[in-house]
């Protein structure tokens, strides 16, 4: 064990610290869930990618550096560190991205890498249905095949940034015969084909931060199928375990977020205050403990471990965590925490933003299923 | 000891519900929270033709003459149908503490519309609506106010400026209008919860997962029944607070600040489990169970959080 930066790990930091520093935007963009603040983070996304920073551990072929990853945590932290902007196509970047390199073709490779690196194409996961929710082998949109096309019928809902993303990827019912995990098929769609409506939702905050999205009878290519036909259950999960895991919510976030805690509590705590002053230490060691324990799971993965089911385990961790930091903020403004305005306005879309933490990407009743079910191996239950 | 209330006491409330289920529904709420007028005038005035209003105002002043054992109930209906406006301020401070003023008959018969500006916070929540603000020693009229963006669109806070004031007193049965109104929106938070737990617990009945209601699920189980206890617990507190602040006992601050502290964690608590038993569709603008949250998320911190109360509290039992 050696919990020191190598040499190389070093001037890496330093080489992302330095490009951050000199192009991270002066000023917050506006959300991106509203239309001019989309598309000004697409921009961003442009200048990172220009700037070989979008996609560090993709490969160099397709916009990214090789970065193994513990330098893509060290980026990560970097990120955070420059109060750069959220990343607009996480979904693709992060979630699909890496499916595309275990599962796609070398077409689909160099056809969707690319152009998602840069964020010429932002994605937007179409997985979860109005019925099909937890139960998401239950889906019912239908692709039917006729010659070299898929046809789609059906219904997405929640798909977070569809009101302006430019695909989808999807999951369809391609075998309606077949056991419900099975037939089932990943399929890549433009989303402004006829036939498709994407309706905003507006979320707690009031912005339409995602979208339903209706097919009708929408015409795409068999060659936008990613992995083998019926086999879509097992391609969404082949990434699943590492988004829950690791990728969709890394350490700095958190890391970052306390130490802006820390930054409110000198401010603004009260410091006879002892049970706040506990809770703001006991959010530090969160955080802390997060990050110790994702360099040790990243580790375990270079020495060529796979995640399971124990990825589940950090989702609940990172999403309790999450609400918890934004609750000891509330706490420390008092009656400013009232209002949506003002010093406590980021800390407010914060708290509101976290609570959807333990819902989306599978909810922590889930999770904890999942972890009763499969590490603990208790007996089913219902 | 008899810890129950009266049935007269419910035969109101019920008669309150009554109307509220008809003239304070989620489509009337959503209507205040759109149109930012922060107020539901016709409602308004079926609330002064009941003496809701004017309930604790003395009968020789023109109300209803009842005490806050006769109005926490009352407060805890208001809660259930997160009714927007001043009502409670109106309601619980400003009627009876200006019953003997020139003020009286407006606020009794509700032309005059009352908020308040108390020490717990430095903002006026519906200075929109309202026509008086009532300050610790002072009435402010002809004031203008600024919107400065509260979270719940049923209680819309201001900053105020301008106006002028005359000499008044904010006190009601003896206590400070901070403590009255600590007091009333425990119990106003009290109905939130449960409002938001019914919600919550009849999607867990009808929405289905797996091919079984949600609510067969005991994670399910466990979340709704952990928020109802919760609340359970923060009643029987809070209905004591009314009878020790009716009865000038002692330790009604001590009382009041339990009832606060235990209502804005039990809502807190509420909020996030009936959110998460909804899923996806808990963190949108067209669920209705917002309108309730934000309402909880907004009184949890008004009038003192449970931070501040606990710490009278114990001030109170370890000091004292
Ligand atoms: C902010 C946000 C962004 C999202 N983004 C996307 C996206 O981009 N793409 C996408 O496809 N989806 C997205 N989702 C959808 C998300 O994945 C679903 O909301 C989630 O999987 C839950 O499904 P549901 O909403 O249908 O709730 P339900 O499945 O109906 O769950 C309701 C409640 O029942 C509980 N429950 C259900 N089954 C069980 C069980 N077996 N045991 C115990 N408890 C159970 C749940 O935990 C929850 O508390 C997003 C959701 C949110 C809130």
């Amino acid at each position: 064990m050696d919990l020191n930066e190598t040499a190389q790990e070093s001037a890496f930091r330093s080489e992302a610290r330095t490009w951050l520093e000199a192009n991270v935007p002066t000023s917050a963009l506006p959300s991106f869930d509203t239309a001019e603040g989309f598309a000004l983070h697409r921009k961003w996304e442009q200048k990172l990618y220009d700037g070989g920073w979008s996609a560090v551990s993709w490969p160099v072929e397709y916009g990214g550096r090789d970065a193994d990853y513990i330098m893509w945590l060290i980026f990560e932290e970097e990120y955070y560190r420059s109060g750069a902007p959220g990343r607009v196509n996480q979904n693709g970047i992060f979630l699909l991205g890496p499916t595309i390199m275990e599962v796609g073709t070398q077409e689909q490779k160099a056809k969707f890498l690319p152009s998602m690196a840069s964020s010429e194409i932002v994605w937007a996961q179409a997985w979860s249905e109005p019925n099909a929710g937890s139960d998401m082998a239950s889906i019912r949109s239908k692709a039917t095949r006729d010659g070299d096309e898929w046809v789609l019928n059906g219904q997405k809902i929640w798909a977070s940034r569809a009101v302006w993303a430019d695909w989808c990827f999807g999951i369809f019912r391609t075998d309606p015969t077949a056991e419900r995990h099975r037939g089932l098929t990943f399929i890549l769609c433009p989303l402004d084909l006829p036939g498709i409506t994407v309706r905003p939702i507006a979320q707690l905050d009031g912005d339409t931060g995602f979208a339903e999205i209706f097919f009708d009878d929408v015409r795409v290519p068999v060659a936008n199928t990613l992995g083998e036909e019926n086999k879509g259950w097992a391609v969404a999960m082949a990434t699943a375990g590492f988004e829950r895991g690791v990728s969709l919510r890394s350490p700095a976030r958190f890391t970052e977020a306390v130490k802006r805690l820390i930054h409110l509590w000198k401010t603004y705590g009260d410091p006879t205050d002892t049970a706040l002053f506990d809770a703001v230490a006991d959010a530090w060691m969160q955080a802390e403990g997060y990050r110790l324990h994702t360099y040790q799971t990243v580790t375990g993965m270079l020495e060529g471990r796979t995640i399971g089911a124990e990825a589940s385990l950090n989702k609940i961790f990172w999403s309790e965590m999450d609400v918890r930091i934004h609750e000891i903020a509330l706490q420390i403004l008092g009656p400013e925490a009232e209002r949506m305005e003002g010093p406590s306005q980021r800390w407010v879309d914060g708290f509101l933003f976290s609570l959807s933490g333990p819902i989306y990407a599978g909810t922590n009743e889930i999770q904890r299923n999942i972890i009763a079910d499969r590490v603990l191996q208790l007996p089913k239950g219902m | 000891m008899k810890f129950s209330f009266t049935h007269d006491q419910r035969l109101f409330a019920e008669g309150l519900r009554d109307l509220l289920s008809k003239q304070c529904t989620p489509t009337h709420v959503r209507e205040v929270w759109e149109n930012q007028t922060g107020h539901l005038p016709d409602l308004w005035s079926r609330l002064t033709e009941m003496g809701v209003l004017s309930m604790l105002v003395p009968e020789s002043q023109g109300g209803m003459g009842g005490t806050l054992i006769d109005a926490v109930l009352l407060f805890q209906e208001l809660g259930r149908a997160a009714v927007p406006g001043p009502v409670l301020e109106h309601m619980a401070v400003a009627a009876p503490a200006l019953a003997h003023s020139q003020w009286a008959p407006a606020l009794n018969d509700g032309t005059t519309i009352a908020t308040l500006w108390v020490d717990t916070g430095p903002y006026v929540a519906h200075a929109q609506v309202a026509n008086l603000v009532l300050r610790n020693e002072a009435v402010i009229t002809g004031f203008s106010s600024t919107d400065v963006h509260g979270i719940d669109g049923g209680r819309q806070l201001f900053t105020i400026s301008g106006g002028s004031e005359s000499a008044a007193s904010a006190q009601v049965f003896g206590l400070p209008a901070s403590d009255v109104m600590a007091l009333a929106s425990a119990a106003y938070l009290i109905g939130v919860s449960e409002s938001m737990i019914e919600v919550a617990a009849e999607y867990a009945r009808q929405r289905e997962q797996f091919g079984k209601p949600i609510g067969s699920f005991q994670a399910v189980k466990h979340l709704m029944s952990d928020a109802l206890l919760k609340v359970e617990f923060a009643k029987a507190p809070t209905y004591r607070a009314a009878w020790s602040a009716s009865t000038g006992s002692p330790t009604a601050l001590r009382d009041i600040s339990m009832a606060k502290a235990l209502a804005s964690e039990a809502a807190y608590r509420a909020s996030r489990s009936t959110m998460q038993v909804h899923g996806g569709i808990g963190y949108t603008w067209e669920a209705d169970l917002q309108l309730w949250m934000k309402k909880s998320w907004a009184l949890m911190r008004a009038y003192g959080d449970a931070t501040y109360h606990r710490r009278r509290v114990g001030a109170s039992v370890l000091h004292g």
